[in-house]
């Protein structure tokens, strides 16, 4: 019996429902699409009229996962605006809640989401009994980002501490030890994750090759935080430029906008990071990245589980270099306020799955402009790609069982925020 | 299958959690109880957490269901109307299915359409139907709210473990204010800052305040606020009534409108009150027959089948 239709229902949620559908017709592979029927929220139209220290609480809320990445980019988008310049000891701990919330989100997607597909489960609960050690020490690593987000941001979901021009109120040089100390001593545990993954056979039936894309850091620092852009084809862009990186355009199967760069699908995340920044990674994940590389990295979006298992390790090593600088500034600065109430400010950041552009416009104090680009809904295209390789390799060699959940695992190493979800996923007879 | 399952499992009641439109924050809340999440997949049956396994059971009458998100397409309106036949006790989790949520904040205006059109111009969607966004219990009855953005653990493990030994569940009554004086917080107001704490929900340990920032107002209004009282101290301090309503309404949207639209001097509300007989049936009826039936009416159906 020759496939018709291969249809996953629910890509479940974690921003929401999607699902993909592989049709074919007299045998040979006709269209695949992601479908996301995440329900519409128009977000930036509500955010129009209102002031902007309450469109940063309202767009931080696109995203429960993400709320952090969203909330920086925020943050530096109004500052542009409104031109405010942040003391240095504002800019270190916006860098260390973000290294909480990478912590968090990678820990999660690794060992809590990702893993039991390789190993078979249908999840880490279940996963449990037979790797009790790995998923402890997955949830301490999970649980300290979850606290570091809570001791910057207020709170680990939706955290109000960071406003507009500072924060409102700093964490005492005591805690900020106990979390350099803490951090330290759980390397070995995110470590674990890197090894298992290393041991593990990445499947091929998907490999086709990518354009990448991420921020570039200022003096070849490996980070998050940059107002360049860089390609993998070599170009580079201005963060304020990113309309000629995105070309967003709206499909009738998606509730989420897609974009493509010069016409073509491309990846963001933390295998785009390693693919163009790589090198200057140091220390610890350092290391790993360099026993880990190898040339499929460059078509495989297998290795971005990989890469963010390598990325928490480097997150755990960078966080406790941020807390010493913090403890050389002993005064709280006062949270500063705008000199204008007039402007545009674009700003990107690198979301844990991916570059994340805000870009406002003010005026009389009020905004009238917004515009937001998430990684996942720059990744949909690539992903869709990826999958109809998949779905084309994988009926050509009748290699179809379990082929639903080969697909899944595609989606699911793409970390997109319709997927923290992907466990998720329902499937429905062919 | 499902029988032996049942029979094993017979003292734990069944529960399943589920999620609308939103940010996914309520149900992630709850998988941040790292220490805690092993106890709750032990103290209860979970049949269904799409969030935390892949192993779901959708089609079985459940004891207790956790609803996040707000209701924005006719396909969710469907699956909630399902998920309620099923329930015996449905709760709201989080400010969007119990408020609506920010995108929320608008209803009432009569303008979604328009802004819809404005994010994706054209493009016929088909993948479901979508309208304004409305908090869960307008459409169904609801057991429990617990608010929140997002909700707090020690609430929702309060209200699963009462839920859990077929008890009822009492949620703070007070506003935010309270627990701001309990941590010996500073008056916000009296330095002239916009804080939402006096008409708030408490339950969130007053974080805001408790960090030097206003109360934005994200866990809804408080059942005993004093609203008209908030307004007149904030106007008192200058603020204008479109700066203050702008706040009220950012979070508490649909339970603002609802309770307070004559405070608000907001007028061109009645859509928010009857969204149900014209924006809601209409795409059903016009897609399949068959399932007419099943939704028409979810509230009449859920309160027959209770009786």
């Amino acid at each position: 019996m020759s496939l018709n239709r291969i249809k996953i229902e629910s890509l479940a949620r974690v921003e929401g429902h999607g699902g993909i559908t592989v049709d074919f017709k007299d045998g040979e592979l006709s269209k695949v699409t992601v479908d996301i029927h995440e329900g519409p929220r128009l977000l930036e139209t509500i955010a129009q009229g209102r002031v902007p220290s309450e469109v940063v609480s309202l767009t931080c809320r696109i995203c429960a996962i993400c709320t952090l990445s969203h909330r920086y980019a925020a943050l530096r988008a109004m500052e542009k605006a409104l031109e405010i310049e942040v003391p240095p000891k504002v800019r270190l701990m916006r860098d260390l809640m973000h290294c909480g919330e990478m912590i968090e989100s990678h820990a999660l997607h690794v060992f809590l989401l990702a893993l039991p597909d390789y190993l078979g489960y249908p999840s880490a609960v279940h996963m449990a009994p037979e790797y009790l050690e790995d998923v402890q020490a997955g949830l301490r690593v999970k649980r300290f980002g979850v606290r570091l987000m809570e001791l910057t941001a207020a709170r680990s979901i939706h955290g109000e501490n960071p406003v507009i021009g500072g924060f409102g109120r700093y964490p005492s040089k005591s805690e900020l030890l106990r979390f350099k100390y803490e951090a330290e001593s759980l390397i070995p545990d995110a470590e674990r994750g890197v090894e298992i993954l290393r041991n593990l056979r990445q499947p091929t039936y998907m490999e086709e090759g990518m354009t990448f894309m991420c921020t570039k850091p200022e003096h070849d620092r490996y980070g998050w935080v940059a107002d360049r852009i860089l390609v993998s084809n070599g170009q580079e862009f201005n963060a304020w430029d990113y309309h000629k990186l995105t070309n967003e355009r709206v499909v009738p199967h998606s509730m989420a906008k897609r974009s493509r760069f010069q016409d073509k699908p491309y990846f963001v995340g933390a295998l785009a990071r390693f693919n163009l920044l790589g090198e200057r990674l140091d220390g610890v994940a350092g290391e790993h990245f360099r026993r880990c590389y190898n040339l499929s990295w460059i078509r495989n979006p297998m290795y971005n589980n990989v890469a963010q298992a390598i990325e928490t390790v480097w997150a755990l090593e960078e966080a406790p270099r941020i807390i010493d600088k913090l403890l050389t500034h002993e005064e709280d600065p006062a949270i500063v306020a705008p000199s204008r109430d007039k402007g545009a400010g674009s700003a990107a950041v690198e979301a844990p799955r991916g570059t994340l552009y805000h870009h406002y416009e003010i005026a009389e104090g009020r905004v009238v402009h917004t515009d937001i680009i998430t990684p996942t809904a720059q990744f949909l295209d690539m992903m869709e790609s990826h999958i109809r390789v998949a779905a084309k390799n994988l009926t050509d060699e009748g290699d179809t069982d379990n082929i639903e959940l080969k697909l899944e695992m595609v989606a699911r190493a793409y970390d997109p925020c319709i997927s923290c979800a992907t466990h998720l996923v329902k499937v429905r007879g062919l | 299958m499902g029988m032996m399952a049942s029979k094993t499992q017979a003292a734990k009641p069944k529960v399943g959690f589920y999620g609308f439109t939103g940010c996914a924050g309520d149900l992630l809340a709850i998988l941040h109880c790292e220490n805690e999440l092993l106890d709750i997949f032990n103290a209860v049956d979970v049949r269904s957490f799409l969030m935390a396994s892949s192993e779901v059971h959708d089609d079985e009458e459940l004891d207790i269901s956790f609803l996040e998100g707000s209701i924005t397409t006719d396909h969710q309106l469907e699956s909630l109307a399902d998920i309620r036949k099923r329930s015996k006790i449905l709760v709201a989790i989080g400010s969007c299915a119990c408020f609506g949520g920010p995108q929320a904040a608008r209803l009432g205006y009569g303008d979604w359409k328009e802004r819809f059109k404005k994010v994706y111009g054209a493009v016929k969607h088909t993948v479901a139907k979508p309208f304004e966004s409305h908090p869960v219990d307008e459409y169904v009855k609801v057991d429990y709210h617990i608010p929140g953005c997002p909700i707090d653990r020690y609430q929702f493990f309060f209200a699963l473990t009462r839920l859990a030994q077929g008890m009822s569940v009492e949620l703070t009554t007070f506003p935010v204010c309270s627990e701001c004086k309990w941590n010996e917080n500073e008056c916000l107001l009296l330095n002239a800052q916009l804080c939402l704490g006096p008409v708030t929900a408490g339950g969130c340990d007053s974080r805001c305040p408790s960090h030097n920032l206003p109360c934005i107002g994200c866990w809804g209004p408080a059942a005993e606020a004093n609203v008209a009282s908030e307004i007149d101290l904030l106007k008192e301090r200058n603020f204008s009534s479109e700066e203050i309503v702008s706040k009220l309404r950012l979070f508490g949207g649909a339970a603002m409108v609802r309770r307070f639209a004559d405070l608000l001097g907001i007028k061109a509300e009645e859509p928010a009150r009857k969204p149900r007989p014209k924006k809601v049936r209409e795409p059903i009826v016009a897609g399949k027959a068959k399932k007419r039936a099943s939704t028409k009416k979810p509230k009449a159906k859920s309160r027959t089948k209770k009786r």
